[in-house]
């Protein structure tokens, strides 16, 4: 299978803490990838190291052949990124933020319009995209964002807690767009999330991280075999405690 | 392209409708304000040679008095009154002011005293122009004249001895700046520049203080909804996204300067235009006008010294746009944002003030080293700079700003393609909303 996402021993210090320390993995073309972890285990500082936002003291990622550290420009142009809680411009329409987006993408206006289009289709928000993103609800800025994070076609989404804040329905929906679009367009896709039994539904594997650790990776019934565990939880919950113990 | 897609939306962030109605409004109140003050004024000078009296003499001499009032120009109106109780006798005149020749006050001229005169003036409140309506001033110097006149006429004087006394030196004032000279008091040539100059620093501190709040919300409410990871991550580069700030906030500065800038003139010239007027012609009289003298000492500034005033004025912006960029970068919150406005007020506020009261090369050295430190302090002094032709002054405080610019840049550009942009923060003790939120999600 061709790799879209190679993670070499990525260490992140800040001046106190070791938030990420020798993280590697690996994502596949249509592969929905989670890192799942409590918080502060360094899911973010990974997820951002890999989105090029901050530079990690060690190591280095590949994407679609270009490496993190030497061509950062390049993988942004393959790569979306949808940070936890994000918000969007409160004065501007949801259309006129996909067109703006769309054009920091590309400047064929084609392409634009295609990207804007796509995104349209995929947020379902209609109508309502003709009106200012400050009267949006919380669910609905999430599917705005999920939209105009997938409308490019990236490589790579990478989308850091995708339904943080959503009810259960809209959470739902959002599940079935990813698996959606990697199952049908071959996207892939790069996770993060505390919710552990939300993750065991949309992600084909997962790898569990702690304390800037990746302590074990896999599918997840592989694991749940592994750690004769009923559910991702458990399987967290015993790796972790192995690993203190350890 | 790119940065165009990002300027636009800088543009559209900033340009909202709030601001375009805050604006729309103060330029109104500036004008209403201004036609304001200038019909105040007016009425001013009318009032002026308005005299409302009230002659309780009753003689032949107050009475020709009054006639002389009369034939000298003023309009007079007579009134009726007892008593002292002042509020009363203004009530039932309906007058704002009056003048009472009190019973005995040609008996006193007679003996060679000096007679008693009673000025009575309402006082509304206690704001400066409110008040200039209310006052006896014209009426009692041209009584003044009427008496001295009256005096001197009774010691054998004849008009021209009168005239020559009240008047008795001509003084033929000189002002010279530099190696120019003109046949004007400096109290007119002051008075006219500090009229002609009173706006400029007025909109500059009002830019800094704008421009500054503007561009930290922007960078802080970016930042703290997360919008500014998404442009980071997008394929454009930090510096178009800076750039685009930068260039969207300075070209808002501009359209606000312009605007100000209009507002003020009206404002000013209806506040400024008919005092200055007066002053001009009665200070200058015979000689020439206030304008010609202003030009004959080269105090008159020309396109040159406009584009030279407009590039420091830029610079100042531009100064401004990078420190907030900093400031906002660290901000945690949108409360913290007005707080961080702080260091550049002070740094605006503490020029402004000093170019108001005093000249700062006039002030002890260790002083002026450190308000000139200030590189606000080159944009207050500008004109003042170019006006007396002090231009070694006015082009070391323009390198001056240019090397702080540089700098204020440089740290700018490097914050933000560091990774700092995400992980800075000023606390003062209070954990940053900011990495709360990201210790959260690790």
């Amino acid at each position: 299978m061709e790799k879209v996402l190679e993670v070499r021993e990525l260490s992140k210090q800040y001046t106190k803490v070791l938030a990420a320390d020798k993280v590697s993995f690996d994502i596949e073309k249509g592969e929905i990838f989670a890192l799942i972890g409590p918080n502060g285990a360094g899911k973010t500082t990974t997820i951002r190291m890999i989105s090029t936002l901050l530079t990690p003291t060690a190591g280095d990622a590949v994407i679609a052949g270009h490496s993190i550290i030497k061509e950062p420009a390049k993988v942004r142009e393959c790569i979306t990124y949808l940070p936890d809680e994000a918000g969007a411009y409160k004065n501007m329409t949801g259309k006129n933020y996909l067109r703006f987006m769309a054009g920091l993408f590309s400047t064929d206006i084609d392409t634009i319009n295609r990207y804007v289009e796509r995104a349209e289709r995929i947020c379902g928000l209609g109508e309502r995209l003709k009106d200012k993103i400050g009267t949006y609800s919380r669910g609905m800025i999430r599917k705005l964002l999920l939209a105009r994070a997938v409308m490019t076609e990236p490589k790579l989404a990478i989308l850091d807690e995708p339904t943080s804040g959503l009810d259960v329905l809209n959470a739902i929906e959002i599940r079935k767009m990813i698996k959606r679009l990697a199952a049908e367009e071959g996207m892939s896709f790069l996770l993060s999330s505390h919710n552990m039994l939300e993750i065991e539904f949309v992600s084909d594997r997962v790898g569990i991280i702690s304390k800037g650790h990746l302590l074990v990776s896999g599918k997840a019934d592989e694991l749940k075999e592994r750690y004769s565990a009923a559910n991702l939880e458990e399987v967290f919950e015993r790796v972790v405690k192995g690993n203190e113990i350890l | 392209m790119k940065f165009f897609n990002l300027l636009k939306k800088e543009l559209g962030e900033l340009l909202t409708a709030q601001t375009i109605i805050s604006l729309v409004l103060v330029t109104g109140m500036l004008m209403l304000m201004g036609n304001l003050m200038k019909s105040t004024i007016e009425d001013a000078v009318e009032n002026e040679y308005t005299i409302s009296i009230c002659d309780r003499d009753q003689t032949d001499f107050t009475k020709q008095l009054i006639k002389t009032l009369r034939e000298a120009g003023a309009t007079v109106d007579e009134y009726e009154s007892e008593g002292d109780d002042y509020p009363a006798i203004l009530r039932d005149a309906d007058v704002e002011s009056l003048v009472i020749l009190p019973k005995g006050f040609t008996e006193a001229l007679e003996k060679d005293e000096r007679p008693e005169m009673i000025s009575v003036g309402v006082m509304k409140s206690s704001a400066a122009m409110s008040n200039i309506a209310n006052s006896n001033s014209g009426a009692i110097a041209l009584i003044e004249d009427c008496i001295s006149s009256t005096f001197a006429a009774k010691a054998g004087l004849t008009a021209e001895q009168v005239d020559l006394l009240q008047l008795p030196v001509n003084v033929n004032e000189q002002t010279v700046v530099k190696d120019k000279s003109a046949p004007v008091s400096t109290t007119s040539v002051m008075s006219s520049i500090m009229t002609k100059n009173m706006i400029l620093p007025i909109i500059v501190f009002i830019l800094i203080m704008f421009t500054s709040n503007m561009l930290m919300s922007a960078i802080s409410n970016e930042k703290i909804d997360k919008t500014l990871e998404t442009l980071l991550s997008a394929p454009v580069s930090r510096t178009a996204i800076l750039g685009a700030k930068m260039l969207a906030a300075a070209i808002i500065a501009l359209l606000n300067a312009v605007v100000y800038m209009f507002g003020f003139s009206s404002f000013m010239n209806g506040a400024t235009k008919s005092v200055s007027d007066e002053m001009g012609s009665k200070l200058v009289g015979q000689y020439i006008s206030v304008d010609e003298a202003l030009d004959r000492l080269g105090l008159t500034l020309g396109i040159g010294d406009y584009i030279l005033i407009g590039a420091q004025l830029f610079l100042t912006i531009m100064i401004c746009l990078s420190i907030s960029l900093m400031l906002g970068a660290l901000v945690n919150d949108t409360k913290q944002s007005q707080t961080m406005i702080m260091p550049l007020m002070i740094m605006a506020m503490v020029p402004y003030l000093i170019s108001i009261m005093s000249d700062i090369n006039t002030l002890p050295m260790a002083i002026r080293l450190v308000v000139y430190a200030i590189p606000f302090t080159h944009t207050f002094s500008a004109v003042n700079n170019i006006m007396f032709g002090n231009m070694g002054l006015f082009f070391a405080g323009l390198a001056y700003q240019l090397v702080v610019f540089a700098i204020c840049l440089f740290f700018a550009l490097r914050l933000f393609n560091s990774d700092k942009i995400l992980t800075a923060s000023l606390n003062f003790g209070q954990k940053s909303k900011f990495k709360k939120s990201t210790a959260d999600n690790e």
